[in-house]
C-alpha cells in the first residue's frame, strides 16, 4: 500500500491502482471535512436559524409554498423557490410593476378580525408600524384560533436579535409546542402577551417589509389557509368539511379534538 | 411512547404493533448471527463448500443484493447529477437500500473469507492485478459512501434536527451531495464491472470465460449495465412493497413510471449486449478453447431453458413492458416487469456463480453440485433480518419518502 511496506512496487500497476484509490480516499475525506468546516463557518456567522429555515422550507408541502401572486390570480400556477424572501426574487418586481396591491377594503374574514393596516407574515404573524419606527408583531386571528385557549408562551427578553423567518417565539397548545416565526429583521424592544394582543416590539432593520402580505392578497391568503386547515384537520385522504362561506369556530382545537394536532401546527406554522 | 421521533404529519403503526413486527426479524437475525458465529469460531467446514466448489450461497447473495443495491449510486447519479428532481421522493429509501445490501454484502463476505482479523491484509499488501482487489477496495470505499450519504437521512429525524449541529451539518453534507453521488458512480461503475471480470478471466472456467474489450472481460461491462438496470427496478419493487405493507400512497405514479423507464431502457440494451456476447461466445470463444457451447447445457440442472429464461423471458420481456408507455400506465403490469428485470439480473448472476464451478472442465472431470449447509442459509437469512430491521426502523423513524406527507393529505396528486 505504501512504498515502505512489503511487496510494494514502482511499477505502473500500483501507481495507477494506488494512485486512483488514494484520491477517491482524500475525495471522500475532503467532502466530510468541508462539510464540517462550513457547519462551523455557519455558527461562526450565527446562521443556524437560516439554515433551519432553508431545510424546514424545503421539507414543506407545495401546497405552503404557493406564490403570492398565485394566491391574488396573477399568475395561474407558481410555487416560492425563495423562501418566501420576495427581495431575493426575480420575478417578484416584475409583478408589482405589472399590479400593486390595493388596499384591504374589509377587517372580517371568515369571522374573523384581519386588519387591512398591518401586514402578515406566511407563518401567521403580523406587523403594524407604529409612528415612533418601531414595529409591533403579533398572531393573526387565524393562529388564535388554530392554538386555541391553552396555549402557553415563551417570548425573548428585550434586546434579542430576530431574523425574518427565524424564530421569534415559542408557544405550545395543550401541550404540543410550536415555534413561531419572527416576520421581520430587528431587535426586540419590549414583550407584550396574549392579553395585550401583541407579543413583541421591535425595532426593525431597514427594508425589510417587501416579504409580508398586505392589502387585497390576505383575503386569498386567507381562504387557501384555511383550505389547508381543513385538509390538515381531516382524517388522512378526507375530504374537508367546513362549509364554504362559514365562520371557522373560536376554538378549532376543542372542537376538533381528534386531529392530529401536532401535524396541523407543523402544517399551519411552517414547521417540518 | 416513541411519538416524538415519527416524523411530524405522517402516521405510523403504534410502538406495541412495531414491535410485533420486527420479533420475527430479531429472532431470525440471532439465528443468522449464530450460524456465522459458527462458520467463524469451527472454521469453513461449516459449510458445504471444498475446494473445488469454492463459491457458494454467500457469493451469489455478494453478487446478487451489491446488483440490487446499484439502485442506490444510480438514483444519486440520476439525482445529483442528471438533475432529475423527480428522484427526490425515492433517494432516501434508495440509500438506505444501498446500505443494506452493500454492508450486508461485506458482513457476508467476511463470514466467507474466514479471518475477518485479516482483512486489512487485502489493504495493506494489495495485489493490484486481481480483480477481487480491486472489489475490495470498491466496496469499502463505496460502503463508506453509503454511510455518510445515509448521515444526512438520520440527522434530519424530528429529535435530532432539534439539535442545530446536527441540522446544520446535515445541511452543509447535502450541498456536498453531487461530489459524493459522482464517487459513489465512480466506484460503482468498478466494482460491478469488476464482480464481471472476475469471471471473465477465468481462462479455466471455459462457460464463464469472455473476450476482452480493451483490457477487461465483456462480463466487466454487462454486470455494470445489468446492475445499473435492476437498481431503478428494485427501488421501485421495494416502494411498492412498502405502500402495500403500510397501505399508504408514498410516491407519485410518475416516479414509478420513471423507474420503470430507467430501468427498461437499460435493460434493453443489456439484453442487446448480451445476445452479441452470447453468439460470440457460441461461435467463437468456446469453441477456440475446444468446447461446443451447447456441451454447457447438457445437464438436466442446466439446459438451455436457462438462457432463454435470462436473455428473453427475464430479460428482453420485461425491457420491452418498462419502455412502453401504455404498459407502464398499468402499475400491476410495471411492477411484474420490474420484479422480471430483477429475477434476470438474480438468475444472471446464479448462472455465473454456480453454473460456471458446476460444469466440469476436463475429461475425467464430473458434474459437481452443491447445497448451502444451513449455517450458509442462516447466515443469509441473517442478512435478510437486518435489512427488514434497518428498513423497518428508518422507515418508522426517518423520512424515506418526502412526499409522504402531502400524499397523506391529498392523495393521488
Amino acid at each position: 500500500m505504501f512504498p515502505w511496506v512489503y511487496e510494494f512496487r514502482w511499477s505502473a500497476g500500483h501507481l495507477i491502482f494506488l494512485g486512483v484509490f488514494f484520491s477517491v480516499a482524500a475525495m471522500i475525506a475532503s467532502t466530510l471535512v468541508a462539510a464540517l468546516l462550513r457547519t462551523f463557518r455557519d455558527f461562526r456567522k450565527n446562521d443556524a436559524d437560516a439554515v433551519r429555515w432553508h431545510v424546514d422550507f424545503e421539507d414543506l408541502p407545495s401546497s405552503a409554498r404557493v406564490c403570492r401572486h398565485e394566491l391574488t390570480g396573477e399568475v395561474q400556477h407558481r410555487t416560492c423557490h425563495h423562501e418566501f424572501a420576495c427581495g431575493t426574487c426575480t420575478g417578484h418586481p416584475q409583478f408589482l410593476l405589472r399590479h400593486t396591491p390595493a388596499a384591504a377594503t374589509e377587517d372580517t374574514l371568515y369571522g374573523m378580525h384581519m386588519p387591512g393596516d398591518r401586514m402578515y407574515h406566511r407563518g401567521h404573524t403580523w406587523v403594524r408600524k407604529e409612528d415612533d419606527g418601531t414595529c409591533t408583531v403579533g398572531l393573526d386571528a387565524l393562529a388564535e384560533r388554530i392554538l386555541g385557549d391553552a396555549g402557553g408562551e415563551e417570548l425573548p427578553p428585550a434586546g434579542t436579535e430576530i431574523r425574518a423567518n427565524g424564530p421569534a417565539w415559542r408557544m405550545s397548545s395543550q401541550g404540543t409546542p410550536v415555534r413561531i416565526l419572527a416576520p421581520i429583521d430587528g431587535t426586540v424592544i419590549a414583550t407584550g402577551s396574549r392579553e395585550q394582543g401583541w407579543y413583541l416590539r421591535v425595532m426593525p432593520r431597514e427594508g425589510c417589509f417587501a416579504h409580508l402580505l398586505r392589502g387585497e392578497e390576505i383575503r386569498p391568503w386567507i381562504t387557501r389557509e384555511i383550505d389547508r386547515l381543513q385538509y390538515a384537520i381531516a382524517p388522512d385522504g378526507g375530504v374537508p368539511t367546513l362549509a364554504d362561506g362559514g365562520e371557522l369556530v373560536g376554538d378549532l382545537r376543542k372542537q376538533s379534538a381528534g386531529a392530529d394536532w401536532d401535524a396541523v401546527l407543523g402544517e399551519m406554522f411552517l414547521e417540518a | 411512547m416513541d411519538k416524538e421521533l415519527i416524523p411530524r404529519g405522517v402516521r405510523r403503526t403504534t410502538p406495541g404493533r412495531f414491535l410485533l413486527w420486527l420479533l420475527p426479524w430479531i429472532a431470525l437475525l440471532g439465528f443468522g448471527l449464530y450460524g456465522a458465529y459458527l462458520c467463524l469460531a469451527e472454521g469453513l467446514n461449516q459449510t458445504n463448500m471444498d475446494n473445488r466448489f469454492a463459491f457458494g450461497l454467500w457469493i451469489y447473495l455478494d453478487l446478487t443484493v451489491i446488483a440490487l443495491g446499484a439502485g442506490a449510486f444510480f438514483t444519486g447519479f440520476l439525482l445529483y447529477i442528471m438533475r432529475r428532481e423527480e428522484l427526490r421522493a425515492v433517494i432516501n429509501s434508495a440509500v438506505v437500500i444501498g446500505l443494506i445490501c452493500y454492508s450486508g454484502a461485506v458482513a457476508v463476505l467476511m463470514v466467507d473469507v474466514g479471518q475477518p482479523l485479516r482483512a486489512w491484509f487485502t489493504f495493506w499488501h494489495p495485489n493490484v492485478h486481481s480483480m477481487l482487489t480491486e472489489v475490495t477496495f470498491c466496496l469499502t470505499c463505496y460502503l463508506t459512501v453509503l454511510i455518510i450519504e445515509y448521515a444526512p437521512v438520520v440527522f434530519k429525524n424530528r429529535k435530532l434536527r432539534q439539535v442545530p449541529r446536527f441540522l446544520v451539518f446535515e445541511f452543509e453534507l447535502h450541498k456536498l451531495m453531487p461530489v459524493l453521488a459522482g464517487i459513489g458512480t465512480l466506484l460503482s461503475f468498478f466494482h460491478q464491472g469488476s464482480l464481471g471480470g472476475l469471471y471473465g478471466v477465468l481462462r479455466g472456467r471455459p462457460f464463464a470465460f469472455r473476450e476482452e474489450l480493451g483490457i477487461w472481460p465483456t462480463t466487466f461491462f454487462l454486470f455494470i449495465l445489468s446492475a445499473a438496470a435492476a437498481g431503478p427496478s428494485f427501488v421501485l419493487i421495494t416502494t411498492w412493497l412498502v405502500q402495500k405493507i403500510t397501505r399508504k400512497q408514498l410516491v407519485r405514479p410518475e416516479v414509478f413510471r420513471f423507474l420503470g423507464k430507467v430501468s427498461g431502457i437499460l435493460l434493453l440494451g443489456y439484453v442487446l449486449l448480451k445476445t452479441v456476447d452470447t453468439f460470440i461466445w457460441i461461435n467463437a470463444t468456446s469453441p477456440s478453447i475446444g468446447f461446443a457451447a451447447y456441451s454447457f447445457y447438457r445437464s438436466s440442472s442446466f439446459g438451455t431453458w436457462i438462457l432463454f429464461a435470462e436473455i428473453v423471458a427475464l430479460g428482453l420481456f420485461p425491457a420491452l413492458a418498462l419502455i412502453s408507455k401504455r404498459m407502464c400506465e398499468r402499475p400491476g403490469i410495471l411492477v411484474a416487469a420490474a420484479m422480471m428485470a430483477c429475477c434476470g439480473v438474480m438468475l444472471n448472476r446464479y448462472v455465473m456463480t454456480v453454473q460456471t464451478l458446476a460444469l466440469p472442465t476436463l475429461p475425467f472431470d464430473q458434474f459437481l453440485s452443491y447445497a448451502p449447509s444451513w449455517q450458509e442459509v442462516a447466515t443469509f437469512l441473517a442478512v435478510l433480518a437486518y435489512g427488514m430491521l434497518l428498513y423497518s426502523l428508518s422507515f418508522r423513524y426517518m423520512t424515506l419518502f418526502p412526499q409522504e406527507r402531502e400524499l397523506s393529505r391529498f392523495p393521488g396528486r
